[in-house]
């Protein structure tokens, strides 16, 4: 039986090695499905225990193996073996080995092997992480990299390093160096927050007390634009990714809500309520020049962009019930999206633009979807009795992050595009909701 | 004269003084009459200083955290609310916005502020719409009972202001509501 997972396994892995190695980059697409495919196989990676080479700093060794173990594992495309679960002449093994010593290796149960050693600069404050990937079933070494810089900066560095083993070993680079801004409820109001995509570094954006609505990173990752009521009214703002530099920029009568930023960062597309009602709209980046898109036939909701930034998806109740409907940019070619189900709202555009992850109520639940921009592959992705709400796509399309109900109250949640490996982002007592993913950090 | 004869003679004088005496207020009628009615019409001002202390009274400053500006809120202004979904005023509400209507058409200095509400069922952006729907239905009705417009603000909290926290029909029935503060007195 083993042997029949291992020999599958190790098509799987044949097969990615394959495509990384003597197929062109055009390729990546292919992988990318074959990785959201429901048989998906996760890669049992093997993570030696990593070196001090300055034989002082076992502790800091420890701390990036665990960031690393958990990157890697949060990924969602590896088994990660942890050295302590070796046996015994594996377990304490460090440090790089010899591409010709690989075999030793096998007890371990792994096909691909991650070994690295850490070194803490003499003045203190620099560090230096070297790590090596090898396939175990060729016997072969496939990438080393060093990382070195200022020691506040270790954690980026380890998510660099794991996006690069995702790199190799799923054909496209992972979103560790990324962050997720979600609101949390606070008394009476709510406030933005930010935290890495691993959970870690939560920073409080916002501290006025208001009510704070539906973050949305600005294409460059530098600001985030929210909703406020702190003038009595919705209006929109900017703010700097560290929470300086408040900025009032639409403030129409009514609403100014649910901005989603062209993929140039020159246009938002927005709610607004200057007629009675809420319609689409794109204003310019300083608020000015607010141009209707929709028709005036219903309550017009959440804009969000096609990739190309040529169309937009949007939710309207004009059939009598809320649905997705697709237009151009323009305003022109309106097309209806989802016909199944009475209550669809919230989508969000992938990333690659072939699909629109969106809400949908299923008998009295809301559950996350995502279907075909042609309207075909209906596919639902959560399934538990509670309410899971406002998806939104990590850059690489690979995840989606969402509000969940599932434990009490509601917390961010992400899981792989295909509704595998789903997990709490933080550790708070909840009261989070509307996630916005950045784009990648360098 | 017998003395009985005498008797009946005295009863009738007496009943004709009785009869006549009734004339006699009649006369002196006019100035009560004209009393009555200043007082009647004292009594109406004393019932509408009355009534606009009352009003004045049940304005309760209310400021909010993060939210500019004092309002006031006034149990005499009726709260309506609305179906799952929907953003139409009920039959049985419309006399509750008459009422509304009555209050601002005599306290001509009023504005007020009508908040859309909705229940926290469904994603935030579309209650906002929701919201927003279901305030400017309301102020349309109010200006069509005769309300100036400028008058009348309206505000969409979409599912973010629950008046009842709770998970239920009954929570959500009462969450799903137009709500009118006011903005100036």
């Amino acid at each position: 039986m083993d042997s029949i997972v291992n020999n599958k396994m190790k098509r799987y892995l044949l097969l990615f090695l394959f495509v990384i190695f003597i197929a062109a980059p055009s390729a990546e697409a292919r992988i990318y499905l074959d990785i959201n495919a429901p048989t998906f196989v996760q890669i049992p990676i093997i993570l030696a225990k990593w070196k001090s080479a300055d034989k002082t700093s076992s502790p800091f060794s420890e701390k990036v193996y665990e960031i690393l173990k958990n990157d890697l594992t949060l990924s969602g495309f590896f088994k990660v073996i942890d050295a302590q679960h070796l046996p015994p002449p594996l377990r304490e093994k460090e440090g790089i080995p010899e591409a010709s010593s690989l075999q030793e290796w096998a007890p371990g149960g792994g096909e691909i092997l991650l070994a690295g050693e850490t070194l803490l600069e003499s003045n203190g404050l620099d560090f230096k992480l070297t790590f090596h990937l090898f396939d175990l079933v060729d016997q072969k070494h496939l990438v080393g990299k060093q990382y070195e810089g200022p020691l506040q900066t270790v954690r980026s560095a380890v998510h660099r390093m794991a996006d690069e083993v995702v790199l190799q070993i799923t054909g496209e680079r992972g979103v560790q160096n990324t962050k997720i801004a979600y609101t949390v409820r606070q008394g009476e109001g709510k406030e933005i927050f930010v935290a890495d995509f691993d959970g870690a570094n939560v920073k409080q954006l916002t501290q006025n007390q208001s009510i704070n609505l539906s973050p949305a990173w600005a294409p460059n990752g530098k600001k985030i634009a929210f909703t406020s009521y702190l003038r009595r009214n919705p209006d929109l703002y900017l703010i700097d990714v560290d929470g300086k530099n408040l900025q009032l920029f639409s403030r129409y009568p009514g609403l100014n809500v649910s901005p989603s930023w062209s993929p140039d960062g020159k246009k938002i597309a927005l709610m607004m309520g200057m007629e009675g009602k809420s319609e689409i709209y794109l204003i310019d980046t300083n608020g000015g020049n607010p141009k209707k898109l929709t028709k005036g036939y219903g309550n017009e909701a959440s804009p969000t962009w096609s990739p190309d930034g040529e169309r937009i998806a949007f939710v309207s109740d004009r059939s009598g019930s809320p649905q997705i409907y697709v237009m151009a940019r323009d305003g022109s070619n309106v097309r209806r999206l989802t016909f199944e189900g009475s209550y669809n709202t919230n989508p969000s555009w992938s990333p690659k633009g072939d699909l629109i992850a969106f809400c949908g109520r299923v008998e009295g639940h809301y559950h996350i979807f995502t279907i075909g921009i042609d309207g075909s592959g209906l596919r639902s992705l959560t399934s538990n009795s509670s309410n899971n709400e406002s998806p939104c796509w990590s850059p690489d399309g690979r995840y989606i992050a969402f509000g969940s109900t599932r434990t009490g109250a509601s917390k961010i949640y992400i899981m792989n595009a295909n509704g595998l490996n789903q997990r709490g982002l933080t550790s708070s007592k909840g009261g989070e909701s509307s996630p916005a993913w950045s784009r990648r950090f360098e | 004269m017998t003395k009985k004869s005498f008797i009946i003679i005295f009863i009738l004088c007496v009943g004709l003084i009785m009869i006549g005496c009734p004339k006699k207020t009649a006369v002196k009628e006019e100035p009560s009459v004209k009393t009555e009615e200043a007082t009647k019409a004292e009594a109406e001002r004393a019932k509408e200083a009355k009534a606009k202390e009352q009003f004045e009274k049940s304005l309760v400053a209310k400021q909010t955290p993060g939210v500019a500006g004092e309002v006031f809120e006034s149990s005499l202004l009726k709260d309506i609310h609305f179906d799952f979904d929907k953003y139409d005023i009920r039959p049985s509400d419309g006399a509750l916005l008459k009422e509304n209507a009555v209050l601002l058409k005599k306290y001509t200095n009023l504005k007020v502020q009508i908040e859309g509400h909705c229940d926290e069922r469904g994603t935030v952006e579309y209650n906002l719409a929701l919201g927003e729907r279901r305030a400017n239905r309301t102020k349309d009705y109010l200006v069509s009972l005769g309300i100036s417009s400028d008058r009348v603000s309206t505000i969409s909290y979409g599912k973010e202001k629950p008046l009842d926290p709770g998970h239920s029909e009954e929570a959500w029935a009462k969450n799903r509501r137009a709500h009118t503060i006011v903005t100036a007195k």
